[in-house]
């Protein structure tokens, strides 16, 4: 899973038919730079946006957690059974929604 | 697998229910410069159930593997593609890094 803000989203007419109602966005994941701008490390890439859909209603400027492969299809069926197997054709989606997060990248309590 | 520092905790209370009560944690990826292990600048958001802690080394394990940790067998149902699956104790994975390099 990773840690991104949601910065946009895509709309298409012509798709898979059981992606009917499915939002899709496109986030950009949040690298170690964005988080801890004092530490030392490699800049980000500003060309790694994501697209990912979502059943939880994230909205622009929001922060989320996306889940990819077997997790982020079961993610967006939210009505599946035990153990099926989810079928839409998906390979990221939105699980969380975030209120908040707590960095401390030198191993330092910050707060 | 990818070798990590834990470095913060998410909280999020509009979410899958099958995340509920699963504790989230911040983890930036590492990796060896000279003798030093180094931030590789990716973060990533892993489920932990080893009690893991702000500054601890872990390993995080992806997919079905992530899947296991908190379900051997039929697995399909749990909502995790990256899971902590050890603790390092920091001072013996690091003298096993200078040993495959032939020592300091």
């Amino acid at each position: 899973m990773f840690l991104a803000r949601v910065v946009g989203t895509v709309w298409s007419t012509v798709k898979w038919k059981n992606l009917e109602g499915v939002k899709f966005l496109v986030v950009r994941p949040y690298h170690l730079a964005d988080l801890a701008p004092d530490f030392d490390v490699p800049p980000a890439s500003m060309e790694d946006g994501v697209v990912v859909a979502d059943v939880l209603g994230a909205g622009v400027g929001e922060d989320v957690i996306i889940a990819y492969g077997h997790s982020g299809r079961v993610a967006i069926e939210p009505d599946l059974a035990q153990n099926a197997s989810p079928t839409r054709p998906v390979d990221a989606a939105v699980v969380a929604i975030v209120d908040t997060f707590d960095i401390h990248p030198n191993g330092k309590s910050a707060s | 697998m990818m070798l990590g520092r834990v470095i913060g905790e998410v909280w999020a209370t509009r979410k899958h229910p099958r995340l509920e009560g699963a504790k989230l944690l911040l983890i930036a990826g590492l990796q060896r410069m000279g003798d030093k292990l180094v931030p590789t600048g990716e973060v990533v958001v892993a489920r932990d159930s080893l009690g893991a802690q702000v500054d601890h080394l872990v390993v995080v394990t992806w997919g079905s593997g992530a899947r296991r940790v908190f379900a051997p067998q039929d697995n399909r149902h749990i909502l995790a593609d990256a899971a902590v699956c050890r603790i390092i104790d920091s001072h013996t994975y690091l003298d096993e890094i200078f040993n495959e390099q032939g020592g300091e």
